[in-house]
């Protein structure tokens, strides 16, 4: 009982803790940081574009790493980080593409534009979404592993290339624009307060894929001690982790 | 030398039975031929930056064309146990990746024959002018295709999926291929070979590298089972 206490509170002082800054630096950039001077109100945007554009290239590393890892060693457990790195990801760089669009509607007229870095990020996002559909589509964990694994490190090794090529087209994307302290400051914050909240989903997101993959091992293990009988009301004998 | 030549029989031993079966090389012809066709039937409208839509045209016809060959590559292997025949070659996966890259860069390679003289008829875009320049592109570009397409094609022989979702996957991973290769093509249809060509050739060649290697190196990761 007392444990359970515990680990509640500790739960809630987590969260509590990721949270807050997070409420706190997006406070900061909707009410403190200064109006910009021709964009107005809409620049912004950029301290949430920033800092999820940045995730969704930290995700790749990460889901790259993992991938790498998973095919060396074989442990089901890489893979596990490495979906969650891939569904933070597509999150993080789907929300990058939506308040990029969000920003050129006001800035270019174009809600889209083919422009280098915009076709840099929906590259990568299709990436992304390649791994998922690949994930979704196989019910082997360890077939789906290694696809997806390999499919990732492709993708890391893809992702300077794509980077590279586009530097080289002349693009109308603002490459780090002069900003005032405050606002530099602001930005700053934000992007590490992103971090945090999303580095807790991502734990978050791993816990609940190991707890599948646990739950997946136990129906097995049930189904092959005690397969169904048909027409047959059966109950299913108490089970410990020392089962395992 | 026993490897090479194990090499040279898996590489004939493909090609002679597509030779045989003429299941591929005739649709991926023709679809390359109706593709490059229906874009050209376009382009007489454009009057300003021909050349660049051209090149776009040519490689997206190259690669939905070369997609049908490339997914055929390895899954021909399913029939009559003939993946497991292969395992027993006294040879490492690599080798087994190596000898099928080196048949989908012929088979691209014959894709491209096709349809670069195609366009140049259709378009009267000029690229004939600078002919090596465009072979050093077709090349570079066609390594590229090969080594990602290739190792897709592993990864789908493994997973026992459809055809469908190679397409799909295969094309952001081929995306800088394909970007870099159409602006070479641009630079060579309009006479600009300079640092610039240079520039894109050399993005080809870093990610032909980059991917040839990546492939033999995971190829035997991904087909191990």
């Amino acid at each position: 009982m007392q444990n359970k206490f515990v680990s509640i509170l500790c739960g809630g002082l987590t969260r509590a803790a990721v949270t807050c800054p997070l409420i706190a630096a997006l406070g900061l950039a909707m009410v403190f940081a200064p109006t910009e001077e021709t964009m107005g109100q809409v620049q912004r945007i950029l301290y949430i574009h920033v800092a999820s554009a940045w995730l969704g290239l930290l995700g790749f590393a990460v889901m790259g790493g993992c991938g790498l890892a998973y095919l060396l060693r074989r442990n089901l457990a890489w893979d596990h980080w490495s979906r969650a790195a891939n569904e933070i990801g597509w999150l993080c760089s789907s929300l990058t593409l939506l308040t990029g669009s969000l920003w050129a509607h006001s800035a270019w007229g174009t809600w889209w534009t083919w422009e280098p870095r915009l076709t840099t990020m929906f590259v990568l996002w299709a990436l992304y979404s390649s791994c998922l559909i690949v994930r979704s589509s196989m019910d082997e964990p360890h077939l789906s592993a290694r696809i997806a694994g390999a499919l990732a490190i492709l993708g890391l090794l893809d992702l300077p290339l794509v980077i590279m090529a586009t530097r080289w087209f002349r693009g109308i994307h603002p490459v780090s624009p002069e900003m005032e302290p405050m606002m530099q400051v602001t930005l700053l914050l934000n992007v590490i307060a992103f971090t945090v909240f999303f580095g807790l989903l991502f734990a978050r997101r791993h816990s609940q894929l190991v707890s599948e993959s646990l739950l997946h091992q136990l129906e097995i293990h049930v189904l092959a001690d005690h397969p169904p009988v048909v027409n047959e009301v059966r109950t299913i004998p108490p089970l410990s982790l020392e089962t395992f | 030398m026993r490897t090479a030549t194990t090499l040279y029989w898996l590489v004939c031993k493909d090609l002679v039975s597509e030779y045989r079966a003429r299941q591929v090389w005739p649709a991926m012809l023709m679809l390359g031929a109706l593709v490059t066709f229906l874009f050209n039937a376009q382009l007489d409208a454009v009057v300003e930056g021909k050349s660049r839509m051209l090149a776009i045209q040519v490689w997206l016809a190259i690669y939905f064309a070369g997609t049908l060959a490339l997914h055929r590559t390895l899954t021909t292997e399913h029939v009559d146990g003939c993946w497991d025949a292969l395992r027993l070659y006294p040879i490492t996966p690599a080798w087994i990746y190596t000898a099928k890259l080196t048949v989908n860069f012929l088979v691209l390679a014959a894709l491209q024959a096709v349809i670069l003289p195609l366009c140049v008829l259709l378009s009267n875009v000029p690229l004939q002018e600078h002919a090596w320049h465009m072979v050093v592109v077709a090349v570079l570009g066609n390594i590229g295709i090969s080594s990602v397409g290739t190792l897709l094609g592993g990864l789908w022989l493994c997973s026992r999926q459809g055809a469908s979702m190679l397409a799909c996957l295969a094309l952001p991973l081929v995306a800088p291929v394909i970007l870099a290769a159409s602006e070479a093509t641009r630079l060579v249809a309009d006479s600009e070979i300079g640092p610039q060509w240079w520039r894109w050739v050399g993005l080809l060649g870093v990610f032909d590298v980059v991917f040839v290697t990546a492939g033999i190196v995971l190829f035997d990761f991904i087909i191990e089972d």
